[in-house]
């Protein structure tokens, strides 16, 4: 009966508050009527610190503790005439509007320049520069300068700019999607003023100001009630709990959070009308300070972020470092330090993959396009990665995993437990409508109830049309309206003569009604209620059409069903009736409500209903295949531990068969103290005993719990939890609704929020939205984080590729005095044309087989670029393709009369202006104009042999296991890619007047062929590679290679 | 019905065991983090690491192996280079290039070259002497015995089968015979009066870039003569009557600018009987032996202590002239203190 006990106590369910609040006599900064203390003179350091002891300290209010008469005069204001105009046009000048601050913003430029010198552009512009310097120190000196500096420099710039100014672009774009979200509708409120009743904008309300709030509004400022009938709000955007809470003048508790005279900023009325008055506005509200605190917390760099700073770290190194060890040689070799500058130039530029941002860009916005038309809204671009390295997922259960819709789960009559149909679409079970037991169970339902549909629904379905009235009414409402049709009708027969409504201390609601058999005289008595107060007022049970009286026997049957059906975390309810006698009770007698003068008690037990609020159907699949993906989910929530665990067990995140030490300490009957804890895989941890926990302790339930349900948290609590799994090295994604998870939101790697039933806050905390609140499309979400993770991985790998080939020719021009094989313009040619397309045509590639079969990354060990990635790219492929250059190179010299040792050595005399009949191999002697004719046709053969060799490069990194011919090559983007890059190659060799304007030459067509060997040897050996990847797992190769 | 449940369950399990491991590997990681090490201590493990033994991260079974992996990598990519490049060359003969004239890159312009070049510097044409100092023009004289020593010495170089032969324009030379290029007719440019360095009035050897298979189309005719040929060589042409002693690749030496024209002073040109390059010495075959023909341009009375540019321009039908992409001439600068 314990769980009983629980599960009914009204203040139960309130406990996430009272765990989390922890009494302090913390100063807020605050004097007395809630104003800033001096805020300014906190600094920004202090104010970070304070932050979360902010957030612990909760509210230090006294406001619901005071008397009207003193809250009136603290506010210089009056319950019936209100603030006069001039007090409240004053109050708005001190105070401001009544609206949250919206988060800081970057400025724009910021965000501009941030692109324009960001990442690899600061290398460029040193490029550039060097350069400029270089063509103005040849220009002050030679009368003739070669404007190749001059060009270069401003290509090098004109490249930074471009790329610049396109990543702004993309990044503007996507946030302009976010700016949709910002757009509120403007909301209204009744203020009294000078006794007049106004209506205007929420946000010049002002402290003080007596307001009028009826169901339907959402509540303009916090206020304390001095005035109320009926009324209840929902505050479970605010605690996470799904259960409309009354509101009165009474002051019944010393947290203002649980006490009965407040109302909360931005949470709804469901019923009734209450006067107020505003006692805090704008981001002094409750919900200002969490959106607050949300905003301010540094939510640090998204993983492909940090991917891609260790990435540029690394490049720039390599860059820097060759560069300098060149310079050095250089100067040593006995070069010009002019010469030693241009080819410190050359070695950054060939270098650094210009165009390789860019295409992260790209392959990032088509992701996040992608996952638009499945419902996944990227606010961040970077997001759409973290997603796919998630290793943990923190999920609220309300309207997350559950539908947020109280629906009647169970019904128990004729000693037997009927499931109800639960599903979103009716698909579920079907029971017998026709039994007596369910006809007399179903009028009580239909008529002991005050919950109304909302007009104007007829088109809606059922489950989905709003409700006034409680949730559980609004449960067994639906409920009924789909047995038995139109509720309203029968309510309608069967006329409300009198009615007590459900109050605290009797836990019951009773009403009385006209029977709709005209032949019937009697009324008819209805109640229904908590099921042990109901079973205590009866002394029959109907079963099976029969009144039988209610012995010991029916007793344990009614006490098996309500324990499993409270066992499964619903919210059981009892229902009983009476036909009143029609001699005592005639037609027109007047029934008492204040004072019954009609019997409560020996009454007829009917049965039991039980309402949960279902989880969604997708939910299980999606969960089981984060699993089967390494993800671990935790579920976090405010409600309570028993239904947690029961949603919990029904979506799978705690697996059948797996136990929890309260399970095995029942199992075994042995004390919880005794059980060891690593010996049970799941865990459901309760708020209170959260909040006693050490950050060790909260490590090790972490740590070795795989199946964890966090029940009645706060907050601050969740914010601890995914603070506990990011130290545990998780890449933690949340996943939330209300604005109690918005701090966790903010905090968590990804923070996920439902676009339909989120809250404004809680969107604008997250990272990314999910427009159908569907959980599974999280899946989804993980499966393109995760394809977008290794199809950049494969871009970055055939981009960098290629820079081996590229820097190679310029060490080869130092080390060994041969003319130079490739250009730093053709070298832009690659990185910025030829290789951009199939680049980005890498992310439309399909997964490989395993993508959600295999365990998230590991954020320290498997980064994008990584030592097998360029151990791949430089120091096999790389090496491949640069052997073919050097071939078409010494093939294209050798063929016009150059033979390749005659070429060693040649660079000085070659590169001389002066000597105008250099002499090679046949005698034939060649002016400076044929050379560097020569020397350009040889760029333009070794950038054709590069591309020639990347179509290779290309095809072997669609996969990193898979055999091509598994793969396939249905990637028409990539194909597109092959023969676009070949049409560009070949209208750089072939326009005419490219030798002026690139230097690029028209080549002999067999010129092309000497690299197709190479690219065939890259392709067998590559293939060769993944099959003894395949053959091999975990072998020695794949730790070397697989990247 | 148990046995589907089972089934069902065990990915699961499957995947439990999975994450677990995973969950320690974090797990280590997080410990590891914990004894936090200073940046240079990390770089020192990184270097040598006692307790694995680790140079650079690697043991040394790791090293070895990754190494031996390389090397075999690059023995091979270095094996298919050389199977490539011993391909390749089967194609190629040693003594005629695989294209030539217009098929190659070096095309049917040749230009010209002089001797002697500046030996500090390759990237200057400046020929720069005190001709009353022996030390100082000495490295010119020696530059230009060294390049003319075949002309001196043709033995030296005719190896083999090449047979040297004295050419006229009616007397060709044979497959495997090369002409004489002969070293008297160069006047007071030869080597026992220092080529006139000495008197500071220089000589300057010229000599027609060599172009496998290239051969002359002559300008014959008066008429055919360019309007922008200097005076001094179309005299020179028309005074010859002979069409057949025409057949030459005509050669004429002038100062770049204006000024330079004022500055250079008289020039001579050796050969004395025609002012150029004899059309029997064409077309260059590659053989053994075969020596450019040359015409020494001998300043009689530069203007000393000015640099003076000269442009020195072959004429035929067939060499195209550009000053910007020095086709069919050549520039040096002349400076005598």
């Amino acid at each position: 009966m314990a769980s009983k006990g629980q599960l009914n106590d009204e203040h139960g369910r309130s406990d996430s508050y009272r765990v989390a609040t922890v009494p302090s006599s913390y100063d807020d900064h605050k004097t007395a009527d809630g104003q800033p203390k001096a805020r300014r003179k906190v600094t920004k350091k202090q104010r970070k610190a304070g932050d979360l002891d902010d957030l612990k300290q909760e509210l230090d209010i006294d406001y619901h503790k005071i008397t009207p008469e003193e809250l009136y005069q603290r506010f210089q204001t009056h319950p019936e005439n209100g603030l006069s105009h001039a007090k409240a046009k004053e109050n708005l000048e001190r105070d401001g509007p009544n609206a949250l601050t919206p988060p800081k913003t970057t400025p724009e430029w910021v965000k501009f320049c941030k692109n324009l010198f960001g990442g690899f552009a600061l290398l460029l512009w040193i490029g550039a520069i060097l350069c400029f310097i270089a063509y103005g120190i040849q220009a002050s000196t030679v009368e003739e300068p070669a404007d190749d500096n001059l060009f270069l420099g401003i290509v090098l710039a004109a490249v930074v700019i471009v790329t610049g100014i396109f990543s702004y672009y993309q990044e503007s774009k996507s946030s302009k999607i976010m700016e949709s979200f910002k757009n509120m509708v403007p909301q209204f409120a009744t203020v009294l003023r000078e006794g007049e009743k106004l209506t205007l904008r929420a946000e010049d309300l002002v402290l003080g100001d007596v307001v009028e709030v009826k169901f339907g509004d959402r509540i303009p400022a916090d206020i304390r009630i001095i005035e109320s009938r009926g009324f209840k709000v929902d505050n479970s955007s605010l605690t996470g709990e799904s259960e409309p809470q009354s509101r009165s003048p009474e002051f019944t508790h010393e947290n203002p959070l649980e006490t009965k005279n407040l109302a909360f900023f931005s949470t709804n009325a469901v019923e009734g009308t209450a006067k107020g008055v505003v006692i805090s506005c704008g981001d002094n509200t409750v919900m200002g300070r969490i959106a607050g605190l949300a905003s301010g917390l540094d939510t640090g760099e998204t993983p492909i972020a940090k991917e891609i700073h260790h990435f540029i770290h690394l490049i720039t190194g390599v860059a820097v470092f060759l560069g300098v060890t060149f310079f050095i040689i250089a100067f040593i070799l006995g070069y010009h330090w002019l010469d030693a500058v241009i080819f410190l130039i050359g070695i950054i530029v060939a270098n650094v993959p210009e165009g390789l941002l860019a295409t992260v860009t790209v392959c990032l916005t088509l992701t996040a396009k992608r996952m638009a038309s499945k419902n996944c809204l990227v606010k961040n671009l970077e997001a759409v990665e973290t997603l796919g390295s998630t290793s943990t997922i923190c999920s609220d259960k309300t309207g997350t995993l559950t539908q947020n819709r109280m629906t009647v789960a169970h019904m128990w009559f004729d000693n037997q437990i009927i499931e109800a149909d639960t599903t979103e679409d009716q698909s579920g079970v079907q029971y017998d409508r026709t039994s007596p037991g369910f006809k007399a169970l179903s009028r009580i339902a239909t008529l002991c109830n005050r919950a109304e549909f909302k007009p104007g629904q007829e088109s809606v379905p059922i489950l989905k049309r709003e409700v006034n009235g409680d949730a559980s009414e609004a449960a067994l409402l639906k409920c009924m309206e789909l047995a038995l049709g139109d509720v309203m009708s029968i309510r309608k027969k069967n006329k409300k003569i009198c009615e007590v409504p459900f109050n605290s201390t009797n836990k019951y609601q009773v009403s009385i009604h006209e029977n709709e058999d005209p032949n019937d005289p009697r009324h008819i008595l209805v109640m229904k209620g908590a099921p042990e107060r109901i079973l205590e007022r009866c002394s029959t049970i109907f079963i099976c059409g029969k009144e039988k009286v209610l012995d010991e026997e029916m007793k344990e049957a009614f006490n098996n069903a309500y324990l499993e059906l409270g066992g499964l975390g619903e919210r059981v309810l009892g229902f009983c009736d009476m036909m009143l006698p029609s001699d005592k009770y005639p037609i027109g007698y007047k029934f008492n409500s204040d004072d019954p003068n009609f019997p409560l008690d020996g009454l007829r037990f009917v049965g039991l209903m039980s309402m949960i609020d279902p989880p969604r159907a997708a939910v299980p699949d999606a969960v089981a295949k984060c699993r089967s993906a390494g993800i671990k989910v935790i579920m976090v929530t405010g409600d309570h531990p028993i239904t947690a665990k029961a949603i919990a067990k029904s979506v799978g995140i705690i697996s059948e068969g797996n136990e929890t030490v309260e399970d095995i300490a029942q199992r075994l009957n042995i004390p919880v103290s005794e059980v060891n804890p690593r010996e049970a895989k799941a865990a459901v941890v309760h708020g209170s005993d959260l909040r006693d926990l050490a950050q060790d302790q909260l490590d090790e339930i972490l740590r070795y719990h795989t199946e964890i349900v966090f029940a009645r948290t706060s907050p601050q609590q969740k914010l601890i939890i995914v603070e506990g799994c990011q130290r545990m090295g998780a890449i933690v994604a949340v996943t939330g609704d209300g604005v109690n998870d918005s701090p966790a939101l903010k905090k968590a790697d990804i923070g996920v929020a439902m676009g339909i039933a989120g809250s404004d806050v809680s969107k604008q905390a997250a990272d990314m939205i999910l427009l159908d609140d569907n959980f599974a499309s999280i899946v989804t979400g993980v499966e393109e984080g995760r394809l977008i993770f290794d199809n950049l991985k494969k871009s970055i790998a055939y981009t960098l590729t290629s820079n081996i080939p590229e820097i190679s020719p310029f060490l080869a021009f130092i080390l060994c005095d041969i003319p130079l094989p490739l250009g730093t313009v053709t070298i832009l040619c690659i990185d910025l044309g030829t290789d951009m397309v199939p680049a980005i045509s890498l992310a439309y590639e399909a997964p490989e087989s395993d993508i959600m079969k295999r365990q998230p990354r590991d954020p320290y060990r498997d980064n994008l670029v990584n030592r097998r990635l360029i151990s791949m790219a430089y120091g096999q492929i790389g090496m491949i393709q640069a052997a073919a250059g050097f071939f078409v190179y010494f093939v294209i010299m050798a063929e016009n009369g150059f033979l390749p040792m005659k070429l060693f050595g040649i660079r000085k005399h070659w590169d001389s202006k002066a000597i105008n009949d250099l002499s090679d191999s046949y005698g034939q002697e060649w002016t400076y104009k044929d050379r560097k004719t020569l020397e350009y046709t040889c760029h333009t053969a070794f950038f054709v042999s590069i591309v020639v060799v990347q179509w290779a490069d290309l095809i072997i990194c669609k996969t990193r296991r898979n055999s091509i011919v598994h793969q396939g090559m249905r990637n028409w983007a990539l194909n597109f890619g092959i023969v676009f890059e070949t049409a560009l190659a070949c209208f750089l060799s072939y326009t005419p007047g490219m030798d002026k304007g690139l230097r690029m030459f028209p080549l002999k067509f067999v010129w092309w062929l000497p690299a197709i060997p190479f690219m065939l040897s890259i392709f067998i050996y590559d293939e060769v590679r993944r099959f003894y990847l395949r053959r091999n797992p975990g072998g020695w190769l794949e730790q070397e290679t697989y990247y | 019905m148990p046995n589907t449940k089972k089934n069902k369950q065990q990915p699961h399990s499957r995947a439990m065991s999975k994450q677990d491991e995973l969950l320690a590997e974090q797990t280590r990681y997080f410990l590891n983090i914990n004894k936090k090490i200073s940046k240079t201590e990390a770089l020192k493990q990184f270097i040598w690491n006692p307790e694995t033994k680790a140079f650079m991260g690697r043991t040394g079974s790791s090293w070895s192996k990754i190494g031996l992996f390389y090397l075999i990598f690059y023995g091979m990519l270095a094996a298919m280079v050389a199977i490539c490049m011993w391909v390749f060359f089967q194609t190629l003969n040693p003594r005629i290039p695989k294209w030539q004239l217009e098929r190659s890159i070096i095309g049917t312009n040749p230009g010209l070259g002089f001797r002697p070049l500046p030996r500090n510097s390759t990237e200057s044409a400046l020929i720069w002497f005190q001709g009353s100092n022996k030390k100082n023009y000495q490295p010119w004289v020696d530059s230009l015995l060294e390049f003319l020593d075949g002309y001196y010495f043709p033995s030296k170089i005719a190896k083999g089968s090449g047979q040297i032969k004295t050419c006229s324009y009616s007397d060709f030379p044979n497959e495997d015979e090369v002409c004489e290029v002969d070293v008297r007719e160069w006047g007071r440019c030869n080597k026992d009066e220092f080529f006139d360095y000495h008197r500071s009035s220089p000589c300057i050897f010229l000599k027609l870039n060599r172009i496998y298979g290239w051969k002359p189309d002559y300008y014959l005719y008066d008429h055919e003569l360019p309007p922008e040929m200097p005076k001094q060589l179309k005299d020179h042409i028309r005074s010859i009557n002979n069409t057949q002693d025409r057949k030459n690749i005509w050669v004429s030496c002038e100062g770049e600018m204006p000024s330079d024209k004022e500055y250079i002073g008289s020039i001579t040109y050796y050969p004395n009987n025609f002012q150029g390059f004899p059309g029997y010495y064409f077309p260059y075959l590659n053989k053994e032996g075969y020596l450019s023909p040359l015409v020494a341009v001998r300043f009689e009375r530069p203007v000393p202590g000015i640099v003076i540019n000269v442009e020195c321009r072959a004429w035929a039908k067939n060499i195209k002239y550009s000053r910007m992409d020095r086709t069919g001439s050549v520039h040096f600068e002349l400076l005598i203190d």
